[in-house]
């Protein structure tokens, strides 16, 4: 009998430890679900969805971001010409596509023309992805590991503007743009009416992050992905080929964002700076959840959505960039390792 | 099983090893002692792929592996347990043992292994969900050695296992040691605790300044004049 009386205050005591030490992560979890209740009160279910479309995308783009960054340390600031290419490759897939089905209508070709011109963007991204790892990043880390962070940072700079203006030199300024992916009503759920093509935008990024969430934790390869981010020394000492997970991992980054670009085509049109805006909400996304933290950056996509879509409706459309970015500012101030407080091995030691 | 001719080693701007040379044969377990600094660590390092060599060269089984990267010359049958140990902290003990058999390509085999490194260490059983960052010192140390184990190695390379461990645990760290020897595991052992290794090894290599500077059967190394002055402390 005593010893109940004992236990009970401790676990009051350890879930008082327990908030104090994730005070960042409390703050913000409160923070959003009331957030998420005002948006819900004031916006209804299509508001709800609209978060869950973009937060799932932003997700997709942060993960490939938090892998880049976990496994190989770049900082990667050429993730959204990833997205730019892959609304591109989207754009000229679908476009023909849907050209052909206005002479010959098939409904299952016209069913299936949107997830081509999506998967054809995740393989040309695959690609990309091998083809800069292997011939700007590859070479630099056989040379030397020496200021990697910052020479990496610079690196993707670099590339970033190579391939917007080397696309605006190919394929010239204009916006390219589809009407829809699917040409049909928009589907009634709760009351509202939401397009299919955000449906199906958030299908697939839901499924694409599924599927990267098994790769990671059930697969040999993917359990070398998560050694090499864990210790490189130690995962070359078991066999593991850093130059192999490396590439992979890029490859695999690349891919993902490729598949955003293409899935979102229907809302931002495929132009050679498109890439902007989704590279600045993958960073706060990963920023919030800490550098390299996979799991995290998922919840961080859907956190920062929330905060993205209650500023539109709140404040104002224009403010949508704007208060995010405040946000990140005071969690670099409060809890620069981000609220799920990851911590990248092999930054310091370089 | 391994030879070291004339092994020139050493990072950037320092060269530590100066024509060092050595041989472990089959089945022997070796011992390589000597101050802080010798170059003891850097030794093992070079042989398991991590540190290039300057020049001499390193031949495994008949093979030169001089210039050979890390997880080649892992592949190859050479596991080195590292004094840093290298675990992946943020991963089970299971799933970290699971990764010392990446190399090994059938699943039952790694499962079987898996099984029989159970039975020689019970203790890492016990905490196979445990994330190896949280474990005690001594454990996270068999959980190393037991990694290195897990792809079947030929030769073992073990660098200074009772580093940071209380004394029985050191002892329980070289019981496993003297298991694995009996499994028929070719060992190099690098360590501090020279009288313990003199008891346990069947050959000594003494390395100082980057050299090595005498090597015997660690019964007549122990009673060497010279060692028992400068390690024994008699």
């Amino acid at each position: 009998m005593a010893k109940e009386q004992l236990t009970a205050p401790k676990t009051q005591e350890n879930l008082k430890i327990w908030i104090m030490d994730n005070l960042p992560l409390v703050i913000v979890a409160v923070f959003s679900l009331i957030l998420f209740i005002l948006v819900y009160l004031r916006g209804g279910p299509p508001q709800i969805f609209n978060i869950l479309v973009t937060g799932a995308m932003w997700a997709l783009l942060a993960t490939g971001l938090a892998l880049v960054f976990g496994v190989m340390n770049i900082p990667h600031f050429a993730h959204g010409e990833s997205f730019m290419i892959g609304a591109f490759v989207g754009y000229f897939v679908f476009n023909p596509l849907n050209q052909y089905l206005y002479d010959n209508p098939n409904s299952l070709l016209q069913v299936v023309a949107p997830i081509l011109a999506i998967l054809a963007a995740g393989v040309v991204g695959a690609l990309m992805g091998i083809l800069i790892e292997k011939m700007i990043f590859a070479p630099l880390r056989h040379r030397t590991k020496k200021g990697w962070v910052m020479n990496a940072f610079l690196l993707t700079v670099g590339i970033s503007f190579v391939l917007t203006n080397g696309t605006n030199l190919v394929l010239g300024p204009n916006f390219r743009g589809i009407p829809r992916f699917y040409d049909v009503d928009a589907l009634q759920l709760w009351g509202a009416y939401i397009a299919v093509d955000r449906i199906m935008a958030a299908g697939i990024a839901i499924v694409t992050i599924s599927l990267l969430w098994f790769f990671l934790q059930r697969t040999k390869t993917g359990r070398a992905i998560r050694a090499v981010s864990q210790d490189e020394t130690g995962a070359q000492l078991v066999g593991i080929d850093l130059d192999f997970i490396q590439t992979l991992t890029f490859s695999l980054a690349t891919a993902m964002a490729a598949i955003s670009g293409a899935s979102l085509l229907f809302m931002f049109q495929a132009y050679p700076t498109v890439g902007v805006t989704p590279l600045y909400f993958s960073w706060y996304v990963v920023m919030l959840a800490g550098l390299g933290n996979v799991a995290g950056a998922i919840v961080g996509g859907f956190i920062v959505a929330l905060l993205q879509s209650s500023t539109q409706m709140f404040i104002g459309l224009s403010w949508q960039s704007v208060v995010p970015t405040v946000v990140m500012i005071l969690v670099l101030v409060i809890a620069p390792s981000g609220i799920f407080g990851s911590e990248v091995k092999g930054v310091q030691e370089q | 099983m391994l030879e070291i001719k004339n092994l020139d080693s050493g990072y950037e701007f320092l060269q530590v090893l100066w024509g060092v040379s050595l041989y472990v044969d089959d089945g022997e377990f070796v011992a390589l002692i000597g101050p802080n600094g010798a170059g003891k660590s850097t030794t093992l390092r070079t042989i398991a792929g991590l540190i290039e060599s300057k020049g001499g060269e390193i031949i495994f089984n008949g093979k030169s592996i001089t210039k050979k990267s890390a997880h080649i010359i892992s592949r190859m049958g050479i596991s080195y347990v590292s004094e840093a140990l290298n675990l992946f902290t943020d991963m089970s003990v299971r799933e970290n043992l699971l990764l010392g058999a990446y190399a090994v390509k059938e699943r039952g085999v790694q499962l079987e292994t898996l099984d029989y490194i159970f039975e020689l260490f019970p203790r890492l059983q016990e905490r196979r969900d445990q994330l190896a960052g949280t474990m005690s010192g001594g454990e996270r140390k068999m959980l190393a050695i037991a990694r290195g184990m897990m792809s079947n190695p030929t030769l073992m390379l073990v660098d200074e296992p009772s580093l940071g461990l209380q004394p029985n645990l050191t002892y329980d760290v070289f019981d496993a040691l003297l298991q694995l020897r009996d499994q028929g595991v070719t060992i190099l052992l690098v360590e501090q605790n020279v009288n313990a290794t003199l008891d346990i090894t069947d050959r000594a290599y003494i390395l100082e300044q980057g050299k090595i500077v005498m090597e015997g059967p660690s019964k007549e190394v122990k009673s060497d004049e010279h060692v028992r002055n400068a390690y024994l402390g008699i």
